[in-house]
C-alpha cells in the first residue's frame, strides 16, 4: 500500500522552512510579476532540439509572448527567427545571454534550454535579473551547480521550475492520485522498474559551412564542433544517458513512493562508443524504505539497442502493478488473482479492461512450469490528455506565476530527485554501493 | 387488402406436413408463425440499420462520479457516442470488403451492387415481414441474401459465419412453411 503521510514535497518544504524561514519553493508568484495585461513576455534561452520542442508547446498556450531568443550558434539563431516569422512572431535575436538580460527589460520568465553545463550560470543569473525561470533537467552537471539554483530561486524569491514534465502530465497525476493512492490497485508496493532502450547511433553531425569558429567554440566551454553537438557524451557538459533519459524516470520512482532511497547500487560503462566519455549503458538499485516495507527499484538505461519494450515506469504490488509511459500504447494495468475485485474502479472508469483479453487463469497443464501463478488480468487507464507532453509542465509554470497554481517541480524537490541520479554515476565508478543520508541532502537545501 | 374472416386457422394439411400438428392448439401454428415473422422481420431490419450505424469520440474532462468535479489532474476522457447517418454506411467491415476483393469468384461487378443495396434491402425486407406487406416475397428475398453472403464466407472459409448464416436460412425456409398461418398480416397474399 502506499501510505504516504507526508509527502516528500511535504517534507522538503518543512525542513526548508524550518531552517531559515525562507519562502517556500512553488508559492505562487504574485500577479504584479506579470505584464499590465497579464501577459508574460518570455526569453527562449537555447534553440536546440529541446528548445524547439519546447517552443512547440509554448506557441499553443495563450498569455505568453516569446520576444526573444538566445543561443550561441547562429546557425539556430537564424533558423529560430525565420521559423518564428513564418509563425507571425518577431522576436529579437542574442549570441549571449548576458546581452539578451541587459536589453530586454521586459521580461517576466526564461525557458532555459542548453546544455546541462549551462543551466546553473544562466538560471541564476535570470533568476538575479528579477526573472522567473523555467529550466530544463538535469538542473546541472553537477551537484554543485544544482545546489545553486535552489540557492538561487530561494535568495530571490523568483519560481524555479524544472523540467520533469511528467510531474504535470494529467495521465500520470491520475495514475497516482486515483489509481495508486486512492485505489491502491498495486496493494503493498514491492517493487518497481523503469528502462530507457535506444538503438546505438551515429553521433550528431553539422552542416560544414555553418560551423563556429574554434575561438568562439572556446568561448562557451567547448573543445570542437563535435563535442559542442554531442555535448551529452562529455562528462563536464552533461550527464550521460542516465541523466538525459533516467533523469525523467527516476524522478518518477521518487514522486510515486513519496519517498527517497536510502542506497544506489550500479553499474555501466563505456562498452560501446570509442569517442564518449559517458557510459552507453548503465543498470541501477535503489533501495526504497517505504513504510510498508523495503522496495527495490532498478533503472537501466541502454543506449545501444531498443530491445526491451521501449521506455516506461513499472510499480509492482502483491495486487497488481501499474506499468505508465508517456507513450500511452505502453501503459498497462495488472490484476493479481488474489487482488478484491476491481469493479468499483472499472465502474467509476478509472480502469478499462483490456480488449481482447481473456482473464481466463491457465489450467495446470497449460503451465510451462508448475510455479507459475496465474495469469494477470490486463486493464488499460483511460484517460488521456491532447496536448504536446511538455505543454502541461510550461502551462503550470506560467499558472504559477499568475498565482493561479504551484509549481509541480520547483528546484528543490528536483534537487532532491537529480542528486540520487548524480550518485548512480559515483557508484558506477566506485564500483560499489553507497548509502544515501537523504534527510540530510534535503536538509542542507 | 382482403380482410381475414376466420376465427381460428383449421389446419387440415399442414406445413410441417404432419395432419393435425396443430390441431389440439388452432392458434398455435399462428403464434408460431406470428414469433418467426417477427424475429426475422427484427433481425433485418435492425441489421439494415445497424448498417448506417457511426460512432462519434468526443474529448471531455474526466468527472469524478462521486463529487461530480473535474478531475484536478485536466485527464480527458473519451466519450463514445453511436449515431446513425447516410454517410455511415457500410455494408460489410472494410477487413472483410478486402478479403471478398481478393477473391476472383467474387468480381466486382457483382459485388459493389451487392454492397450497395444489402442496407436498405434488408430494413425493405425486414418492415415488410414486421407488418406482414408480401410475407411469402420478403421471406425469399432475405433468402437469397443470407444464401448470398454465404457464399462469401465459404470462399474466405469462415466456417463459423456460414453455420451462423445457415441457421437464418434454416428459420427462413421453416417460415416459409408456415407461411399458411399467416396472420395479422396487411397483406395476406405473396
Amino acid at each position: 500500500m502506499v501510505e504516504t503521510p507526508i509527502t516528500r514535497r511535504e517534507f522538503v518544504r518543512t525542513t526548508a522552512a524550518a531552517g531559515a524561514g525562507l519562502m517556500l519553493a512553488g508559492a505562487p508568484a504574485l500577479a504584479q510579476n506579470s505584464s499590465p495585461n497579464n501577459r508574460i513576455n518570455i526569453a527562449l534561452i537555447g534553440f536546440g532540439a529541446q528548445g524547439r520542442v519546447l517552443l512547440e508547446s509554448l506557441l499553443k498556450i495563450d498569455g505568453v509572448r516569446l520576444v526573444a531568443i538566445c543561443d550561441i550558434w547562429e546557425y539556430a539563431r537564424t533558423y529560430g527567427e525565420r521559423y518564428l516569422k513564418k509563425e507571425g512572431i518577431e522576436v529579437r535575436a542574442y549570441e549571449n545571454y548576458e546581452d539578451l538580460l541587459e536589453k530586454e527589460k521586459d521580461l517576466q520568465a526564461a525557458i532555459v534550454a542548453t546544455p546541462d553545463f549551462w543551466h546553473a550560470p544562466i538560471t541564476n543569473a535570470c533568476l538575479r535579473a528579477g526573472l522567473h525561470v523555467y529550466c530544463e533537467k538535469m538542473m546541472s552537471n553537477t551537484i554543485e551547480g544544482a545546489r545553486s539554483m535552489v540557492d538561487a530561486m530561494k535568495e530571490t524569491g523568483k519560481l524555479l521550475q524544472i523540467g520533469h514534465q511528467r510531474r504535470s502530465n494529467p495521465r500520470y497525476l491520475f495514475a497516482l492520485n486515483r489509481l495508486l493512492r486512492e485505489a491502491k490497485i498495486c496493494g503493498r508496493l514491492t517493487a518497481a522498474n523503469a528502462q530507457w532502450n535506444r538503438a546505438a547511433a551515429d553521433d550528431l553531425g553539422w552542416p560544414k559551412r555553418a560551423a563556429m569558429e574554434p575561438e568562439q567554440l572556446k568561448k562557451y566551454g567547448y573543445r570542437d564542433m563535435h563535442q559542442f553537438r554531442n555535448w551529452r557524451w562529455f562528462k563536464d557538459l552533461g550527464g550521460g544517458p542516465l541523466s538525459d533519459l533516467g533523469a525523467h524516470q527516476i524522478d518518477i520512482f521518487n514522486w510515486w513512493f513519496g519517498v527517497l532511497p536510502r542506497s544506489v547500487m550500479a553499474s555501466g560503462g563505456v562498452d560501446y562508443y570509442s569517442n564518449h566519455e559517458w557510459y552507453d549503458n548503465a543498470m541501477v538499485i535503489y533501495e526504497y524504505p517505504l513504510p510498508t516495507g523495503l522496495v527495490r527499484a532498478f533503472y537501466q538505461v541502454q543506449t545501444t539497442t531498443s530491445a526491451g519494450g521501449g521506455y516506461f515506469e513499472y510499480f509492482m504490488g502483491d495486487e497488481g502493478s501499474l506499468k505508465i509511459s508517456e507513450n500511452p500504447n505502453i501503459t498497462a494495468v495488472y490484476r493479481e488473482a488474489r487482488a478484491p475485485a476491481w469493479d468499483e474502479w472499472v465502474r467509476r472508469k478509472y480502469l478499462r479492461a483490456k480488449q481482447g483479453f481473456s482473464g481466463e487463469t491457465p489450467t495446470d497443464a497449460a503451465k510451462v512450469d508448475v510455479r507459475e501463478t496465474a495469469q494477470l488480468a490486463a486493464y488499460e487507464i483511460p484517460v488521456f490528455f491532447n496536448k504536446a507532453i511538455h505543454q502541461p509542465h510550461l502551462e503550470n509554470f506560467f499558472k504559477a506565476i499568475r498565482g493561479e497554481a504551484k509549481l509541480n517541480c520547483p528546484a528543490d524537490e528536483a534537487f532532491a530527485s537529480e542528486y540520487i541520479i548524480y550518485k548512480a554515476n559515483e557508484a558506477i565508478a566506485a564500483r560499489k554501493a553507497i548509502d544515501l543520508n537523504m534527510e540530510q541532502v534535503v536538509a542542507g537545501l | 387488402m382482403r380482410v381475414e374472416t376466420e376465427s381460428r386457422p383449421v389446419l387440415k394439411t399442414t406445413a410441417m406436413g404432419r395432419e393435425g400438428s396443430f390441431a389440439e392448439g388452432a392458434w398455435d401454428g399462428t403464434l408460431a408463425f406470428f414469433v418467426l415473422r417477427f424475429w426475422l422481420g427484427l433481425r433485418a431490419l435492425l441489421t439494415g440499420i445497424e448498417k448506417y450505424a457511426g460512432v462519434k469520440i468526443s474529448e471531455k474532462p474526466f468527472i469524478d462520479p462521486e463529487t461530480g468535479m473535474e478531475d484536478p489532474s485536466g485527464a480527458l476522457i473519451e466519450v463514445r457516442e453511436k449515431f446513425y447517418a447516410l454517410t455511415n454506411y457500410a455494408a460489410i467491415p472494410p477487413s472483410m470488403q478486402e478479403r471478398f476483393a481478393e477473391e476472383p469468384l467474387l468480381p466486382a461487378f457483382l459485388s459493389v451492387p451487392f454492397y450497395a443495396c444489402l442496407g436498405w434491402v434488408l430494413i425493405l425486407s425486414g418492415v415488410m415481414l414486421l407488418i406482414g406487406l408480401g410475407t411469402r416475397v420478403s421471406l425469399v428475398i432475405q433468402g437469397l441474401l443470407y444464401g448470398a453472403l454465404t457464399v462469401g464466407l465459404i470462399l474466405i472459409k469462415e466456417d463459423a459465419g456460414i453455420a451462423w448464416l445457415g441457421v437464418h436460412v434454416a428459420l427462413v425456409a421453416l417460415a416459409l412453411m408456415l407461411a399458411g398461418h399467416n396472420r395479422f398480416a396487411v397483406l395476406k397474399k405473396w
